[in-house]
């Protein structure tokens, strides 16, 4: 049952008119400056954002303990514990076992990659995630670590078992991670099989997919997704995840596929922030050694 | 004692909000309780304080949204004051009373999210984001709504009516 609406007092006191006046300037700064508009936000919010960081890591720890209580004592004991162990042991082995795969398959192809064995190890940050995006449009996370941890915009972040996101924005105590799950994240996915690179999108129905594939790629359902390492914030070889569907369309330019995210989302707690990828002088000396010889360009 | 009662809601509920509440999705879509909260400060208590309670809330969602900043503190703000304007006009002010104006406000603040993150993503994007995003959101939040507002409602000060 709803209120009686009564039209005719909507703009009857000058304190209406003052909020509206208000809301309105703001939404056209918003608008219309948005470089001015978060550079101001962001000069403001960041010491807020350091302070209000506090009740939400207590929040988290509060909310964290309230969990592992629950699983703990109330909710089988002894099988939550069992689980919770072979869960951890299967994410880490599935990023084990990807990893040995890329380093087996390219291994194969050229015995080159001994030589840069070297260059794909990769400095990460662990990072707690203390909280979540508030609002169902961004699908975000809040970690524990800042720019006082040498953590910067773009970052990429993983866990063992794969992709998580890219880091979006910062404060000295926090970040902000956009899930790869957003379509507002795009990163480069090569199929781990054919070789084939694509674009690798989130959608809003929380699926990822890698679009832009060649035409005449032979590409499958159960195919393994990397990162390409092409595009900055990844190492090559990360899993993204397996390809559940490809759509089969003669009208298109291009091949799209949909891909199951190795990482459960629900589920994050603790991830790697990748501070420091293999540079873009070694991957690009790194294609060069894995082209074949007759299509290799002399260098300039 | 006011602007203390409604910093200590705002911080506290932005924390609940972004840390235990965050599993609470009944139909795969959270509730936005800051959004709630700011419409009932609102309908309860006028348009100023839902506006200033809406500035403050959306301005800490976004300190801590992986969208652009800004869109969560113009569209809280609105909210606030749509509410607390949709409040003059009612004459009925029970608990229920409350579902079709949150309902409401929380549409238009989504819609505004939808524009901004899912321009340019095709219509199928935009579709998606309308039927299971929006609308079940709006739904949810009115629905919310109607419990905050029976559960809260004897600690917030009525608005002198019109």
């Amino acid at each position: 049952m709803r209120g009686r609406f009564r039209p005719g007092v909507f703009w009857g006191s000058g304190v209406k008119r003052v909020g509206v006046a208000v809301l309105a300037i703001a939404f056209v700064v918003f608008a219309l400056l948005p470089q001015q508009s978060q550079f101001l936000f962001h000069t403001v919010g960041g010491p807020l954002a350091d302070l209000v960081a506090i009740p939400v890591r207590g929040m988290a720890t509060l909310d964290r303990t309230l969990r592992e209580w629950w699983m703990q004592y109330i909710a089988l004991q002894g099988l939550s514990q069992q689980n919770h162990e072979l869960r951890e042991t299967v994410q880490q082995l599935r990023g084990e076992v990807n990893r040995l795969r890329e380093q087996a398959h390219m291994a194969e192809r050229l015995a080159t990659m001994l030589e840069f064995q070297k260059e794909t190890s990769v400095r990460t940050v662990a990072a707690r995630v203390i909280g979540r995006s508030v609002s169902n449009w961004y699908q975000g996370v809040i970690l524990n670590k800042g720019e006082e941890d040498g953590i910067e915009e773009q970052m990429g972040v993983m866990t063992p078992a794969g992709v998580v996101g890219r880091i979006v924005r910062t404060s000295a105590s926090t970040s902000i991670v956009l899930l790869t799950i957003d379509p507002n994240v795009a990163i480069t996915g090569m199929v781990q099989r054919t070789r084939d690179e694509g674009m690798v999108q989130g959608t809003s129905q929380e699926l990822v997919l890698m679009k832009y594939l060649p035409p005449l790629s032979s590409v499958k359902t159960g195919d393994t997704v990397v990162t390409s390492g092409l595009t900055g914030g990844f190492p090559r070889g990360v899993l993204i995840g397996e390809i559940a569907r490809v759509e089969e369309s003669e009208d298109s330019l291009f091949r799209t596929a949909e891909i199951v995210p190795a990482v459960k989302f629900r589920y994050l707690d603790e991830v790697l922030i990748v501070v420091s990828p293999r540079s873009p002088e070694a991957m690009l000396s790194l294609d060069h050694a894995l082209m074949p010889p007759g299509r290799q360009n002399p260098t300039p | 004692m006011k602007i203390s009662a409604y910093t200590l809601l705002t911080l506290s509920l932005f924390s609940l909000q972004a840390t235990v509440l965050s599993s609470f999705n009944p139909i795969g879509i959270r509730p936005d309780f800051c959004l709630v909260i700011a419409c009932l400060i609102g309908f309860r208590t006028g348009p100023v304080s839902g506006l200033i309670v809406g500035f403050g809330l959306g301005f800490l969602q976004d300190l801590f949204s992986a969208g652009p900043f800004g869109l969560h503190t113009v569209t809280k703000a609105g909210v606030g004051f749509l509410a607390g304007v949709f409040a003059r006009n009612l004459s009925n002010r029970q608990p229920h009373a409350a579902f079709v104006p949150v309902m409401a406000c929380s549409g238009l603040s989504a819609m505004v999210f939808l524009l901004w993150s899912r321009m340019g993503m095709g219509w199928g994007e935009m579709l998606y984001g309308f039927s299971y995003i929006l609308l079940p959101q709006a739904v949810l939040d009115g629905l919310v709504a109607i419990m905050a507002n029976w559960v809260f409602g004897r600690w917030l000060v009525e608005a002198p009516g019109p």
